[in-house]
């Protein structure tokens, strides 16, 4: 059965395939500077060890913005993101995948009641506009770079040629490389919470996680989307939308893979942190925004004259349409898998104000008079919550989503057996597994009770006001293994 | 790949010698001009038999250059570009050779007082040949320098058009007939149409060039 949830997400991994896949090599394979069959080959060799090596960071954001908890969700958010992309990709029109996959998650938080985190969106959102932005500017400032060594080259023309050959397959495979490690998360991110995947011990050298098992089936449907369809969709996106000559694809290609790369690399996110330099969230952006980025920087580096603007236009008009589509066709399909088709969508929660609860808010410096109306009183969606709360005074939205998570209730037994049983161990040190220990058999209501026992050991201490990056990234860290404990512990 | 640079370096080396023929193919002319205007004539047939050779060998490598690009792929963006150079280059010998054919031929009695003006004006198309010949050099190694070359090219033009025209002034001048007068403007002409032809690839090149360009 879980097999065929899944089956949403790899119809979305072939659409990712054949959509984003164009991006990176469509150029290089329209100027004929690479043949279909090497460009498909190298992006499914790539994009495959992308994705199973360093696909773990753009996901976490995914799952911050809506955590789809039931697998009939998570195929229905899949199912309804790959429609979206299918239908528009048939327009003969680049789509960002991951726009269309937020708005398919929205759509489930709107259906399941739940509130959507606004901080996670809009570090999302905006990353896409700084991705766009980021990207012109990467690609313009390597135009000028490029610029004088290929006008006063002393190379012979086949010679450059070769070289640029040689190069569109290096860069190639960086991009592909990128693309893997941060589109994973779109196609198989919401199967993460819900994964089915056992670990599998190699001869005991390596050990291949069940996440990244789930990764290598999403990457597995990336490669079939490549073969049988990315080369229609080259061929929209290197002739029909931009001609570029085999230089400035390169230049466009290696923008597109150092931004990707930016935006992916769990090693350049630590790297910048503990030289103490600003960090760039890990999250999914968008492959198409960042190859039309590219083009606009290179174009406007040569002055702005050869832009396309109504193309331009045409293909931010789906990047605004897209997550909407996939918003109501996931709202829709819910319904209908749900109510039609009897299954579970989400996991039933209920919320209540009992005096533990109120007590903990109390505790935590929130306005208790503010809580009058839901006082004592049980709820089953954050959005009746929501409507209670929202128009009492010194509530921001922030304190309501917060307090909601302290009322939820979620029912756990700390089982370490079952943890490393499921393989969710990887990933926890032998001390923090020796603090589960002692608290083996333990039973809890909500999700801090738990969190507020283990932080009495140092092994999962957060820190309360965090100040720099390094501790607001140790909370975020701990905040990871959290949300592992209450998905493993939980009870019925 | 590896094969691909060895067809990369062995495509460079044909179209190498093709301009080498090319430049060898003007010099060879003025050299059998000479031979003419100063009555050796057994000379200036074996310089005509070796642009007849030159000419066919430029016509192989220009074909083979053509059906390596074409089969390898190799410089897919500028392969039309470079076939249209080499094409309209190779025009320029043959139009070097139609004209020592047409001596060969004619054996127009050209007047001892026209010779300097004649050599000026076929060292002048020579050496627009000279100067077409290190432009498609340099479009293919070294893109900064082909608008000297292609300048160059233009003031040879100019040159050769302006000396043939105060050749052609001189023949009509002459006291000679009518029909030998319209015989050796005939000739006249034949040699400006060289650097014509030098001047044609020029044009193209310099767009060739402007497209190339970042």
């Amino acid at each position: 059965m879980i097999f065929i949830y899944l089956l949403s997400g790899l119809f979305l991994g072939w659409s990712l395939g054949a959509n984003d896949t164009g991006n990176i090599f469509g150029a290089a394979v329209e100027t004929r500077m690479l043949k279909f069959k090497k460009a498909a080959l190298i992006a499914s060799i790539f994009i495959t060890l992308g994705a199973v090596l360093e696909g773990a960071g753009p996901s976490g954001t995914l799952g911050r913005l809506g955590s789809v908890d039931a697998l009939g969700g998570a195929f229905t958010v899949a199912l309804a993101a790959a429609i979206t992309i299918t239908v528009i990709v048939r327009l003969r029109i680049p789509v960002s995948t991951s726009q269309t996959i937020v708005g398919a998650i929205i759509g489930w938080n709107y259906f399941s009641g739940r509130l959507t985190d606004y901080g996670s969106l809009v570090t999302i959102a905006s990353s896409w506009v700084v991705a766009f932005v980021l990207s012109a500017a990467i690609a313009a400032l390597l135009f000028y770079l490029v610029k004088p060594w290929v006008n006063r080259s002393k190379t012979h023309l086949l010679e450059q040629d070769l070289m640029i050959r040689y190069a569109l397959i290096v860069v190639g495979a960086f991009g592909a490389y990128s693309l893997g490690a941060n589109n994973i998360a779109n196609v198989v991110g919401v199967f993460v919470p819900v994964s089915p995947f056992k670990d599998i011990s190699l001869g005991g050298f390596y050990t291949i996680s069940g996440i990244q098992q789930l990764y290598l089936m999403g990457a597995l449907s990336i490669v079939v989307g490549i073969y049988t369809y990315s080369h229609k969709v080259m061929r929209t996106v290197g002739k029909d939308l931009f001609h570029l000559s085999p230089i400035t694809a390169l230049v466009a290609l290696l923008a597109e893979a150092i931004v990707l790369f930016l935006f992916a690399s769990r090693g350049l996110y630590n790297l910048l942190l503990s030289l103490g330099l600003p960090t760039i969230p890990l999250v999914p952006v968008s492959s198409t925004q960042v190859i039309v980025g590219a083009v606009v920087g290179i174009g406007l580096a040569k002055g702005g004259k050869n832009i396309r603007y109504n193309i331009l236009a045409r293909i931010s008009l789906a990047w605004v349409a897209a997550p909407v589509i996939a918003f109501l066709i996931s709202y829709t399909a819910l319904f209908i898998i749900q109510n039609v088709f009897e299954q579970t969508v989400q996991q039933e929660t209920s919320y209540i104000f009992d005096r533990i609860s109120i007590t903990k808010i109390d505790r935590d410096g929130f306005n208790t008079n503010a809580l009058a109306t839901v006082n004592g009183r049980s709820f089953l969606t954050e959005q009746a919550i929501y409507r209670e709360l929202k128009d009492q005074a010194g509530l921001s939205r922030k304190d309501i989503t917060r307090v909601i998570s302290l009322a939820e209730i979620h029912l756990m037994q700390v089982d370490v057996p079952k943890l490393i049983g499921s393989g969710m161990h990887r990933g926890f040190s032998d001390a923090e597994l020796d603090v589960l220990s002692s608290l083996q058999d333990v039973s809890y209501r909500h999700k801090w009770q738990l969190k507020e026992a283990l932080a009495r050991h140092p092994e999962f201490e957060i820190y309360l006001n965090p100040e720099t990056e390094i501790q607001k990234n140790h909370n975020r860290i701990v905040e990871g293994k959290l949300q592992t404990l209450y998905r493993s512990f939980k009870t019925e | 790949m590896a094969l691909l640079l060895k067809t990369t370096r062995f495509v460079e080396s044909q179209i190498d010698t093709f301009l080498d023929i090319v430049s060898d193919s003007a010099t060879t002319f003025q050299l059998a001009v000479e031979d003419y205007l100063a009555g050796r004539i057994e000379q200036f047939e074996e310089r005509l038999a070796q642009i007849r050779e030159f000419e066919h060998r430029a016509d192989d490598l220009r074909v083979s250059i053509e059906r390596f690009l074409y089969e390898r792929t190799l410089i897919p963006e500028n392969r039309g570009d470079v076939l249209a150079i080499l094409e309209n280059t190779d025009e320029v010998i043959d139009n070097i050779k139609d004209s020592l054919l047409q001596f060969s031929i004619e054996m127009p009695q050209i007047p001892e007082e026209l010779d300097d003006l004649w050599m000026q004006t076929t060292r002048a198309s020579v050496a627009a040949v000279e100067q077409l010949v290190f432009a498609v050099r340099s479009f293919f190694r070294d893109l900064s320098a082909v608008n000297n070359y292609i300048h160059k090219v233009y003031f040879f033009e100019r040159e050769a058009d302006h000396i043939g025209e105060r050749l052609r002034r001189q023949i009509f001048g002459m006291e000679i007939e009518l029909s030998r007068k319209s015989q050796l403007r005939f000739f006249a002409i034949h040699i400006e149409k060289i650097s014509d032809a030098a001047q044609n690839v020029c044009d193209r090149l310099s767009i060739y060039t402007i497209k190339r360009q970042l």
